[in-house]
């Protein structure tokens, strides 16, 4: 083959996953993820205290934004219990976010023993996701901070575990 | 370079950016979800003057809860009659019991109360459902402006309440 085909061949690949990373990109706001209004947030947990996310910096922080009324929401909570079980102490912390009604998010929280804060957003919690690139408002969308409070990871849908495990590594 | 040599190589290649096209057309159909309105399309159209057809197209790898679909009329005074909604395929879910869901579309019969003619109604419709992928959409609310049938023209002044309410 000439290595002029080759030239072309090598160009058609990387445009092609140029391509695909664009489309990729084209579902967040063309803004950087901006975490400010999330990091300064003070919502009440099951128990209706009020809890600040300011109080966890410093940890490697995964917020998760979910609703019971979400089935593949509440399918990877279990992982996300796991991962808090064992690497709490390394200094990850979880914090989920529930666009939901209090009574429904203590009955799940309980059914899953979850060993992490659940705040209560309301309705319109999922708002607060949208600076950080929820364009289309969905669940389950996941956030993770690094120890310094930057944005390492956003996730639209299901953090497949491994891919959670291998972030965390990363950080901690 | 044997010419057996380049034509493996051609070929390689060839297969390598092939491939790479389809996993990044594949990655972006996956990480690009439609918005919610695109996603469970609402319409509604008079069959009468005291019938509305709403209908749902719901795009394929999405799907809509029976149980989440409301109306309202706007002005809300005018009144409308939610039949029973058709019945949805059955989901078992480990959380919330039996659940009822929509694909494909859905239509439904609404009757407006007390039409005046040449009115202006808006009918509002709330759903919510999710996509195959594994994402959810909280509900939504979409609404449709129809004109009732012209008789004597006579303008709406009251102003409707904030709270929308529903009918079913």
């Amino acid at each position: 083959m000439s290595s002029r085909l080759q030239r072309v061949l090598l160009l058609a690949i990387a445009g092609a996953v140029a391509l695909g990373l664009g489309i990729g990109v084209a579902v967040w706001d063309r803004n950087p993820p901006d975490a400010t209004a999330l990091l300064a947030l003070s919502l009440p947990d099951t128990q209706g205290t009020p809890q600040s996310l300011r109080q966890w910096r410093g940890k490697v922080l995964v917020v998760n934004f979910w609703a019971t009324w979400c089935g593949p929401c509440r399918e990877e909570m279990p992982e996300f219990v796991r991962a808090q079980r064992e690497l709490g102490p390394k200094g990850v912390q979880f914090v989920g976010i529930a666009v939901d009604q209090p009574d429904k998010v203590i009955q799940f929280a309980k059914e899953l023993d979850l060993n992490y804060p659940a705040l209560i957003g309301g309705y319109d919690a999922v708002d607060l996701s949208k600076p950080l690139g929820n364009r289309l408002a969905a669940l389950p969308f996941t956030v993770i901070f690094d120890r310094e409070g930057r944005i390492a990871h956003t996730q639209l849908g299901l953090l497949k575990p491994t891919q959670l495990r291998s972030i965390l590594a990363n950080l901690l | 370079m044997a010419v057996a040599e380049k034509h493996r190589r051609g070929a390689f290649l060839g297969l390598a950016a092939a491939a790479t096209l389809a996993a990044t057309l594949s990655a972006s159909a996956q990480v690009n979800p439609l918005p919610p309105e695109k996603a469970f399309r609402f319409s509604a159209r008079l069959v009468d003057a005291q019938t509305v057809e709403a209908r749902f197209i719901i795009a394929e790898g999405y799907y809509l809860y029976r149980d989440k679909i409301h109306f309202a009329i706007e002005p809300a005074a005018v009144g409308l009659t939610v039949p029973r909604l058709p019945e949805g395929k059955v989901k078992e879910d480990q959380f919330f019991g039996r659940m009822e869901t929509y694909r494909g579309g859905v239509v439904v019969n609404l009757a407006v109360k007390d039409p005046k003619p040449g009115q202006q109604i808006v009918i509002a419709a709330e759903s919510q459902g999710c996509a195959d992928i594994g994402i959810c959409y909280p509900p939504t609310v979409q609404r449709v402006t129809l004109a009732l049938p012209a008789g004597s023209v006579v303008p709406d002044a009251s102003g409707d309440p904030p709270q929308k309410r529903w009918f079913n």
